[in-house]
């Protein structure tokens, strides 16, 4: 018997396959969208996740304001919880490229954080590095080509020439946003990355942790977070231990190097004196020497002119005595003359009486010998030989008398000769003496006038000597007096720059660690927060299906019952009990519904994550969304539909089951005409057209699908009224901020403790700016009501100032306000979630920590991120805390986003100024992240239009079949087919209007209700809806109308007037 | 020439593969004026004759006329045109628009109607003076009937077409309508077809025709038709 039952529902399958299809696409869409929307998120988390994982993507970050060292990554590697730590690099720079100047963020190549290998590959040179697809098409620059880094004395890089070998796509870098930098116009224009050997640096730029079994988790979960969380406690335990030892370190270290640098500067200075001191007096003693030397020459001048002088004296007297000497030799010459003359007389006659003894003499001796021969004679006797003998002795006595007077003579001969020659020999030694000294004297004549000139010529070198002296003297006092004034300038540059590295010293702050999470990055911040809107979006949206859906069913359903309960009257006269003839309509329902729904989760798994992922893949690098199948979402999604479809099911089945047989089988009583309020009202009852009172009648008359039409399009008007007004609400949030409330072109961030007014002087004279203004903007929180959020503090410098840069607009009145001490200023978005109202007493908590009690003002207009407003007393008041001016709102001229962008390169230059935000930048910015939202809305209402039609087109085939009869009727009666058209479909346009304007006001409401669950925490959109989208709503729902119209007027024309007629089923 | 004449008329059904002959080369003639019962069992064709008179079917071959048009090669749209001004229908079950009064019913064939009757006039005619601001569900069966029957001959069709006017109505009533069928025939002149398978009213008519296996088996006339409150069945 079952078994038969069974066979009889898949026959009415196949029978009634237009009704199966039509509650299996119920079924279908409500689970496919449900199973969709709903697995969106998990899955777009799902990808991240993987993709994190694959690219061994950080759990924690830690940045310092001051670096990070080996020893911190070691205590941070001991702690509990961390798994691994990695230290890494990254700097920013600039590369100019055609006269355009570009940030580019460096980072190093780690085992975290991987960047993915897209084209080319990576570097392994520390001359190379990959970059992202963006700038290569940015800078017209292909891979091998070189980047050039402008110089920079405190680049971390080892290089300023890069050469690009790869593409890579960075997870740290997934949306388009690539952060602030106080580079160039302050925003980061591209990344790249090279290996860890380009960087020299000792320091760390930021620290990256993996937490112990955070990888079991999937991101973004609480039990991931949890992990997550109590690793960041930890590591913010021993924060102000590393910090503290950080900053003794670095004091220690400067002080070091100061005490180096100063006794370097102090030994430097000493030696330089020295050596000046040296120089001087080297100076000093070439003068001196050159003094004496010039006096040397100048006396040796007097001396030699006075020697010369004497000399030349000398010379006239020796002159003079070689004149009188030859005179008095002339005179004794002559005398001398006489003399020998007169001794050559007495010679004369000397010789004379010489001769006259020689002759005695000769006589004697011829006597002599006449004797001595005769005495040889030995015949002579004795006294003859006597005789002879006294005459030879007489003779000898003769002789010897003769001798006597010849050796007389003879020796006064020789004396005289003596004389003469000796007389001769004096004259010619004194004329030779003459000679001499005549030859003498020439020569020291001559002696002298050489002498004159040698040492002329010596006094003149020895003058030109010392003139050179002189000069390179006075040369090297010269180069001395520049030396000297070199090393003071050397020296009080140099005491300045220790005065400065003593300041310096002074003012290194203690070093703030920065201890983030994920959140921490940009680009997985607002991918998150996608994530969540899309699940909110996903609360809400497949509810309103899963309605309609269920609505359509019982519709579907109770028609099917209806049409067969002739069958039903039989089966139950049979004795098949309720359950068993119930079975059939439920069997049917729920093979529809399960295989719809099948289908359903399938397409809508694979489907609408992929649609919902397109819209942000344009938004983020990550690429393919990791699909799976949510099992959980599955069995709801499909749960739901059951529950829905075959309850409906059984719900109508169970309404006709209650009847006894009998009245079954009869032809179901008609439902009974009625009069309509309508008619009560003659006048305007009797103004309609007969045919418009049959559309009255029926249209009050079938109240269960007057209700469904309505209902059906009214969700289709109000999801594409909500649809765009989200669009407009998304679209008006920028202008609205960016234009009504913050009316700035340029944040200006000053470095701390700088000179403001010398950086206004310079501000207020360049004539592209209209006005600036001062201000304060610090952290904060704000606490009410055991809540907190965090908020921004801007104390403008002079209250009347801010509102050339930021319009405080009163909630309430919709006007600007003046801002007033004793009371801060909140803004709406912080001020809803906090639930502060004016006039509330809350907690603020500033930048210090200092928790202060204040009076809440008022409540003002804002739309992106939440602030606080307050005048310069009241801060100063509540924190005693004394204002300065660190953020300076600049508003230009009208101008070119280049121009703006060329003033914010020219500010970023000023010394005092550490950041410039362009208002333009911001906004596209913040533009590109909410246009992922506008895909959703797409979606949305490509839904919401695809129900609309589902929803018309079953109400139409229900109505036409449920009236089938009717139509038949009047078709015989002779109605022409657009007759018969309008006269069914007058009515469902008549609903739609209805409809529709009931839509209208729906999706008013509905868009506030999404807005607010789907808002972000830190954006407030503004509730509006652009008149179009009102317009957009009815010409789309009417279009879906119009279609299923055409479809109707088919379906009518089709109707067979005989079959129809034949009997009462 | 007749008024309306059934030529060699075939009307086949394709019932899966297997062919159904309706009719099977009918063949009659009626004249203006007359009232007409066409008497036969289940399945023997009369309904099929009377839809495709009516111009509700069309015919697989053969000629159908009425008042010289050859209905048979009507198209659609002369089809619907036709239905609308020369036919009125009556049916077994009434067919009445339930959320229409009984007047409202009857514009529903005025109002589309050239020189359509009184909807009133016809209301107090069929007797319904009283009950025409009536829903049908507030009505009997027989004064639905009437209700349908006003609103067939509201249209002044040239010919009135009944299926099995008193099919569901108990023998009273059923009388009463055949009386004002046959009223109505006599008193406007109208050309009334009355299909039913009770034989016994057969006398009423001035023409009977017997169906039998999808042919018009027998067409007999009656010279003198009894007036319906004389037959007993």
């Amino acid at each position: 018997m079952k078994k038969a039952l069974f066979k009889d529902s898949i026959k009415e399958i196949k029978n009634t396959y237009k009704r199966f299809i039509s509650i299996l696409l119920m079924a279908f869409l409500g689970v496919g969208f449900f199973a969709g929307v709903r697995a969106t998120s998990p899955d777009m988390l799902d990808t991240i996740d993987i993709y994190y994982k694959n690219q061994n993507m950080y759990d924690i970050q830690i940045i310092s304001t001051l670096g990070l060292t080996i020893d911190d990554l070691n205590s941070i590697k001991k702690i509990d919880g961390v798994l691994e730590t990695y230290g890494s690099y990254s700097t920013d720079e600039v590369i100019i490229d055609n006269n355009s100047e570009h940030v580019i963020k460096i980072m190093s190549i780690e085992e975290i954080n991987k960047p993915i290998l897209k084209e080319g590959r990576m570097p392994s040179e520390p001359n190379e590095c990959v970059v992202e697809s963006k700038m290569l098409s940015g800078l017209g620059k292909n891979i091998g080509d070189e980047i050039q880094l402008k110089e920079n004395d405190e680049s971390l890089l080892s290089q300023n020439k890069l050469k690009i070998v790869g593409i890579v796509e960075s997870p740290i870098y997934i949306s388009m946003q690539r952060g602030n930098t106080s580079l160039g116009a302050g925003s980061i224009n591209y990344y790249t990355y090279v290996p860890k050997e380009s960087f020299n640096s000792d320091l760390y730029t930021e620290i990256y942790i993996k937490v112990k079994d955070a990888s079991k988790y999937e991101t973004s979960t609480d039990r991931y977070e949890n992990l997550v969380e109590n690793v960041k406690n930890n590591i913010d335990n021993i924060k102000e231990e590393r910090q503290k030892i950080r900053y003794d370190d670095l004091i220690d270290t400067a002080e070091k190097e100061l005490e180096k640098a100063q006794n370097e500067f102090n030994e430097e200075k000493k030696s330089a004196e020295e050596q000046i001191a040296e120089a001087e007096k080297k100076i000093n003693d070439a003068k001196k020497e050159v003094e004496e030397n010039e006096n040397k020459i100048n006396n040796g001048e007097v001396q030699a002119n006075k020697e010369f002088a004497n000399a030349e004296k000398l010379i006239k007297q020796g002159k003079e005595e070689i004149y009188s000497n030859e005179k008095l030799y002339d005179e004794n010459k002559e005398k001398a003359e006489e003399e020998i003359n007169k001794y050559e007389n007495t010679k004369q006659e000397l010789t004379n009486n010489l001769n006259t003894i020689n002759t005695g003499i000769e006589q004697i001796d011829i006597k002599y010998n006449e004797i001595q021969l005769a005495l040889s004679n030995p015949q002579l006797s004795e006294e003859q030989k006597n005789q002879l003998e006294n005459t030879a002795g007489l003779l000898e006595k003769q002789k010897s008398g003769l001798e006597q007077n010849k050796n007389e003579i003879e020796n006064g001969i020789e004396e005289i000769n003596n004389g003469i020659s000796s007389a001769k020999e004096q004259l010619k030694l004194a004329e030779k003496q003459i000679e001499n000294a005549k030859i003498e004297l020439k020569e020291q004549e001559q002696n002298l006038e050489k002498e004159k000139s040698r040492t002329y010529s010596e006094l003149e070198n020895g003058k030109k000597e010392i003139e050179e002296a002189k000069l390179e003297i006075q040369k090297g006092e010269e180069e001395l007096n520049i030396n000297k004034q070199e090393f003071e300038k050397q020296i009080t540059e140099a005491e300045e720059k220790l005065n400065n590295a003593k300041e310096q010293i002074s003012e290194i702050e203690s070093p703030t660690w920065y201890i983030l999470d994920r959140y921490g990055n940009t680009g997985y911040n607002s991918f998150i927060q996608d994530v969540h809107s899309i699940e909110n979006i996903g609360k809400v949206f497949p509810i309103v299906f899963f309605v309609i859906a269920t609505l359509i069913s019982l519709t579907s359903m109770t028609r099917m019952v209806e049409e067969q309960r002739g069958q039903i009257g039989t089966l139950k006269a049979l004795g098949y009990n309720r359950m068993q003839i119930a079975s059939k309509y439920i069997i049917y329902s729920a093979v529809a519904c399960i295989i719809g729904g099948i289908l359903g989760m399938c397409v809508g798994f694979m489907l609408i994550p992929k649609v919902i992922w397109m819209m942000y893949e344009m938004m983020y690098t990550i690429t393919d969304i990791h699909l799976k199948f949510n099992t959980y979402y599955a069995l709801f999604g499909l749960g739901v539909a059951c529950i829905c479809i075959v309850g409906a099911t059984a719900y109508s089945t169970n309404n006709i089951l209650k009847y006894e047989p009998a009245t079954l089988m009869r032809p179901r009583a008609p439902k009974i005409g009625k009069r309509v309020i309508l008619e009560k009202i003659p006048f305007i009852w009797n103004k309609l057209s007969f045919s418009h009172k049959v559309t009255v009648r029926n249209i009050f008359r079938y109240k269960k699908r007057f209700l469904m039409t309505i209902i059906g399009i009214l969700g289709c008007t109000a999801l594409i009224v909500a649809g765009f007004g989200l669009k407009n609400s998304i679209e008006s949030l920028l202008p609205k901020q960016y234009g009504k409330v913050f009316k700035y072109n340029m944040q200006v961030s000053l470095k701390n403790g700088v000179d403001v007014n010398s950086f206004l002087e310079k501000v207020r004279n360049n004539e592209k700016i209209k006005n600036i203004t001062e201000t304060n903007i610090s952290a904060g929180e704000l606490t009410n009501k055991d809540s907190t959020e965090e908020i921004q503090i801007i104390v403008p410098k002079n209250a009347d100032e801010i509102k050339n840069s930021i319009n405080i607009i009163d909630l309430k009145t919709n006007e600007s306000v003046e801002l007033l001490d004793d009371g801060i200023y909140v803004t709406d978005k912080v001020a809803e979630l906090l639930e502060i109202s004016e006039g509330d007493i809350i907690t603020i908590k500033n930048s210090d920590d200092i928790e202060k009690q204040v009076k809440v003002n008022k409540i003002v207009e804002n739309y992106v991120s939440h602030y606080v407003y307050m005048t310069r007393n009241t801060y100063e008041k509540l924190f005693e805390d004394n204002y300065s001016t660190n953020i300076i709102y600049i508003n230009t001229h009208q101008m070119e986003e280049n121009d703006e962008e060329n003033l914010a390169k020219e500010i970023i230059n000023y010394s005092e100024v550490s950041g410039v935000i362009l208002t333009s930048t911001v906004r596209n910015a913040m533009n590109d992240t909410l246009k992922s939202l506008n895909y959703v809305v797409v979606v949305l209402i490509v839904s919401a239009g695809l129900l609309a039609f589902v929803v018309l087109y079953n109400l139409s085939n229900v109505n036409i079949s449920e009236r089938i009869r009717e139509l038949a009727t009047i078709k015989v009666l002779g109605f022409y087919d657009k007759e018969v058209y309008s006269y069914i479909t007058r009515e469902t346009i008549l609903l739609t209007i209805i409809g529709i304007i009931l839509g209208l006001v729906a999706g008013y409401f509905l868009n506030s209700f999404i807005i607010s669950t789907c808002e972000i925490n830190m954006l407030r959109f503004a509730k509006i809806i652009n008149p179009e989208s009102y317009v957009y709503g009815v010409l789309i729902t009417f279009g879906f109308a119009t279609i299923v119209n055409i479809f109707t007027y088919f379906a009518l024309k089709k109707i067979n007037m005989i079959e129809s007629l034949k009997s009462v089923e | 020439m007749a008024y309306i004449e059934f030529r060699n008329v075939v009307k086949e059904y394709k019932m899966g593969e297997i062919i159904i002959k309706a009719l099977d080369k009918t063949n009659f003639t009626i004249e203006k004026g007359e009232l007409v019962v066409i008497v036969g069992p289940s399945g023997a064709g009369k309904t099929t004759a009377l839809n495709i008179l009516g111009g509700m079917d069309n015919v697989t071959s053969g000629i159908v006329l009425v008042d010289g048009r050859e209905v048979s090669k009507l198209k659609n749209k002369e089809l619907i045109k036709y239905r609308r001004e020369d036919i009125g229908f009556v049916f077994q079950f009434y067919n009445l628009v339930q959320n229409l009064t009984a007047k409202e019913n009857v514009e529903l064939a005025t109002q589309i109607c050239k020189d359509a009757l009184n909807p009133d006039e016809i209301l107090e005619k069929v007797g319904l003076k009283d009950r025409k601001n009536n829903f049908p569900s507030q009505l009997s069966g027989g004064e639905q009937q009437r209700v349908a029957i006003a609103r067939a001959i509201a249209k002044n069709p040239k010919l009135l077409l009944c299926d099995e006017p008193t099919g569901a109505l108990d023998y009273k009533t059923g009388k009463q309508i055949l009386k004002l069928l046959q009223n109505t025939a006599r008193k406007e002149n109208m050309t009334v077809l009355i299909i039913t398978h009770n034989s016994a009213i057969a006398p009423m008519a001035d023409k009977v025709i017997h169906f039998k296996n999808g042919t018009a088996e027998s067409v007999e006339i009656n010279k003198n038709p009894v007036n319906i409150d004389e037959i007993e069945w």
